[in-house]
């Protein structure tokens, strides 16, 4: 379950992402509504709390699963950054496709 | 009043200006987290070995902090005054502690 | 927050930068490959078994035990350490024999373990090339210690402006526009520091608590009055030590089991890293377990078990917050609690730093503009550039070419594995001197290619533990280790590779471009009219 945590924390981020004007026109053209807008921070921050919660109850220890989402965190960003300028279609995409796929490699691992 | 004024430009190149910031930040910020560390080990109301721990631990960023003080500072002058006036008040009540 | 202090501390993050980059950088990558010391060092001494054939950590502890009922069954402490992080010298067993009425310490006795161990050829290993990234080779080690010191204060000093004078940190998280010339530096210099800004400030502010009470000694003194006994009795506070155990009553008792004390021992979670016995055969039989920490805090565990009935021992109370955050923030810098997953994080984020340093000098060259003449400054800061980012990995290969190359009875290759790293290095200094600026930056990345590239090839021809055999195949698991090693090898040739192929396309294009504008226009300007 850590890893489908882990994996959440992409979703989130990304969610944050494209919250962001800028961001959100690289990814997908014409305009975007306010409503929009708030609904995709809100449930980034909801994501990014919960994958922290779920990190740190699915662990042996709070502390390592706690170092493990901030490294997580850097790792969903940098990867964030890099298909932002060079794949951007494929941003959305993962977003959703990333928790279905965490969990099974959860329950498979 | 002449003398003072031809004692100023002597001091006050850039290049000096600079390297007196740079003495400051090094030299004089060592000194004043050394001097804060110490008034923290003594006044922190906790057994001697932790707060000797706290202060150490706390060190680096009195350190860093000091740093960006002296080049934040408007002037060279205030750069070190703003170290030395705290580290004058913290050292001496951390002395007088110690007795 | 006004444009005074920006200024300032744009100016004090450049310069503050720039000074101390280059050692920087070579703390930061020797650093990061810390986090798979254990892994260099088994790939560095092929001699070793494969993992997979490896017998598993209990086993090794019973056999330890076994032989040491043979060597020394009269001893006051048996223990069998196994291989773990931290611990060059392999799975081992150690005793020691009658502890002196005064206390003097007896007679110690040291078996390795691993037959293998002893016949494996001489070398610094992964060890040796982490250990570089505090105490810089060639150095006596507190000199060392006090140029890493400062070099760390210094890159607080420039991470917490950087932090000040980045004017968007949150607009411009995710922001990164390549082929922009100096913006997409800087784009890259940002997103490589604040995306791992709380590794980076954590690699660093741990680092320098790792040598507090060097580096502050004045504090220590004056608290404790300069006084030997004074400050033992810090250290005594600060750190409890071990618990005396009970001599020898003399009334036999035969040891506990081993197998249920280790598995109830599991279930605190950790690696297993020792089995001490104190008094074995004895009624004051105690049986000490030490397993890896399970938490981010660096202490390991020790669980202690009455040696004749195998029930748990209370084990002292936890340690105060101040020693707890202390072993914490050593414990984040070690990394020693990391499982794999783990250690790849902390490895990405060690590039990521290593990168953020590396974008931040090659900007302040770019910046500066590349039209300057050939002698100047800027010309001087881009060569040694291309000489620390890219020249201090081919040294790195080097070392691991001639830890294949050089003979395997050379009694100090050890010595000559390093001397082959910095000789390689110095090697890349005198190509890019004579060399004209972008030109090394496109041959550096093509030899460092080339050396990674092929260093599996090399190691295919040299020994056995090459691909064909750390790759799982025929049924058998192979070693990922070993295997990880190869390939993280050709992944980083292949990266330098296209590193220079891109250069060179890049410099094909600008010398293209320079080219055609200082020809004249030969298409003529139809003017539509509509």
């Amino acid at each position: 379950m850590t890893l489908f945590a882990y994996v959440l924390v992409y979703s989130g981020l990304t969610a944050l992402c494209l919250a962001m004007n800028r961001h959100h026109r690289q990814v997908r053209k014409g305009p975007r509504r306010k409503a929009v807008c708030i609904s995709l921070r809100v449930s980034g921050w909801l994501i990014l709390a919960a994958s922290l919660l779920l990190a740190c109850l699915s662990a042996s220890s709070w502390s390592i699963a706690a170092v493990g989402w901030v490294g997580a965190l850097s790792i969903a960003a940098l990867v964030l950054v890099a298909l932002l300028p060079w794949a951007p279609r494929l941003v959305g995409k993962l977003a959703l496709a990333a928790p279905p796929i965490g969990l099974l490699g959860s329950l498979i691992a | 009043m002449q003398r003072l004024r031809q004692l100023a430009t002597i001091l006050g190149t850039p290049a000096q200006l600079i390297a007196s910031r740079v003495v400051a930040a090094i030299l004089g910020g060592y000194i004043f987290a050394s001097i804060v560390a110490l008034l923290l080990a003594r006044i922190l109301p906790v057994p001697a070995a932790d707060a000797l721990m706290v202060a150490l631990l706390m060190s680096f960023l009195l350190y860093a902090l000091a740093v960006l003080w002296v080049f934040a500072a408007r002037t060279a002058s205030l750069a070190w005054l703003g170290l030395a006036l705290p580290a004058l008040l913290f050292g001496v009540t951390a002395w007088a502690i110690g007795r | 927050m006004t444009d005074g202090l920006r200024q300032s501390m744009s100016s004090l993050h450049t310069w503050g930068g720039l000074l101390v980059g280059w050692i920087l950088y070579f703390i930061f990558l020797t650093g990061t490959l810390g986090y798979f010391d254990t892994e260099i060092d088994r790939w560095m001494r092929p001699e070793l078994p494969l993992r997979s054939s490896a017998i598993s950590a209990e086993e090794t502890v019973e056999r330890g035990l076994i032989r040491l009922n043979d060597v020394a069954p009269a001893a006051e402490r048996w223990r069998v350490e196994l291989a773990h992080r931290g611990n060059d010298t392999g799975a081992h067993i150690s005793w020691r024999t009658g502890r002196a009425r005064d206390g003097a310490p007896g007679v110690f006795g040291y078996e390795p373990l691993e037959e293998a161990g002893t016949a494996a050829r001489r070398t610094g290993g992964g060890q040796l090339l982490y250990q570089m990234h505090y105490r810089l080779h060639y150095l006596d080690e507190n000199d060392a210690a006090w140029i890493v010191g400062f070099c760390a204060m210094s890159m607080l000093v420039t991470i917490l402006s950087g932090v000040i004078c980045h004017k968007r940190i949150f607009r411009d998280f995710f922001t990164f526009r390549p082929r922009k010339g100096a913006r997409s530096w800087l784009d890259a210099h940002n997103v490589l520091g604040v995306l791992a800004l709380p590794f980076h400030i954590m690699i660093t502010y741990s680092g320098l608590v790792f040598f507090m009470f060097m580096y502050m000694p004045y504090v220590l003194d004056e608290v404790y009055r300069l006084d030997e006994t004074s400050q033992l009795r810090f250290f005594d506070n600060a750190y409890p030590s071990e618990p005396e155990y009970p001599r020898r009553s003399g009334a036999q008792a035969p040891l506990a089991p081993i197998e249920p004390i280790l598995l109830a021992s599991a279930a605190h979670g950790g690696q297993l890293v020792a089995v001490a016995i104190h008094n074995p055969g004895d009624a004051t039989a105690r049986i000490v377990v030490t397993r890896a920490p399970n938490t981010v805090r660096s202490a390991p565990q020790r669980l202690t078990y009455d040696g004749v009935t195998g029930e748990p021992i209370e084990a002292p109370g936890a340690a105060p917050a101040a020693q707890s955050a202390y072993d914490a923030l050593i414990g984040l810098h070690e990394g020693l609690f990391a499982g794999p997953f783990l250690r790849w994080l902390y490895f990405v984020s060690g590039l990521m730093g290593s990168g953020m340093i590396a974008t931040g000098l090659v900007l302040w060259t770019v910046k500066r503009g590349s039209r300057q003449t050939s002698g100047s400054c800027v010309h001087a800061v881009g060569r040694l550039n291309a000489v620390t980012i890219i020249g201090l990995p081919i040294g790195i290969a080097a070392y691991f070419w001639a830890n294949r190359l050089l003979p395997v009875d050379f009694e100090h290759r050890a010595t000559w594995e390093a001397h082959t790293l910095f000789g390689s290095w110095a090697f890349t200094l005198i190509h890019a001197v004579m060399r004209p600026v972008k030109r090394a930056w496109i041959e550096l990345p093509a030899v460092a290619s080339a050396l990674f590239f092929l260093l599996p090839l090399i190691n295919a021809l040299t020994t056995d533990r090459h691909l064909g055999v750390t790759l799982p195949h025929d049924g058998l698991p192979g070693d990922w280790a070993l295997a990880g090693f190869d390939l993280t090898a050709l992944a980083v040739g292949l990266i330098f590779g296209a590193t220079a192929w891109y250069l060179r396309v890049r410099q094909g294009h600008a010398l293209s471009e320079t080219e055609s504008a200082s020809l004249p226009v030969m298409r003529p300007r139809v003017k539509v009219l509509r």
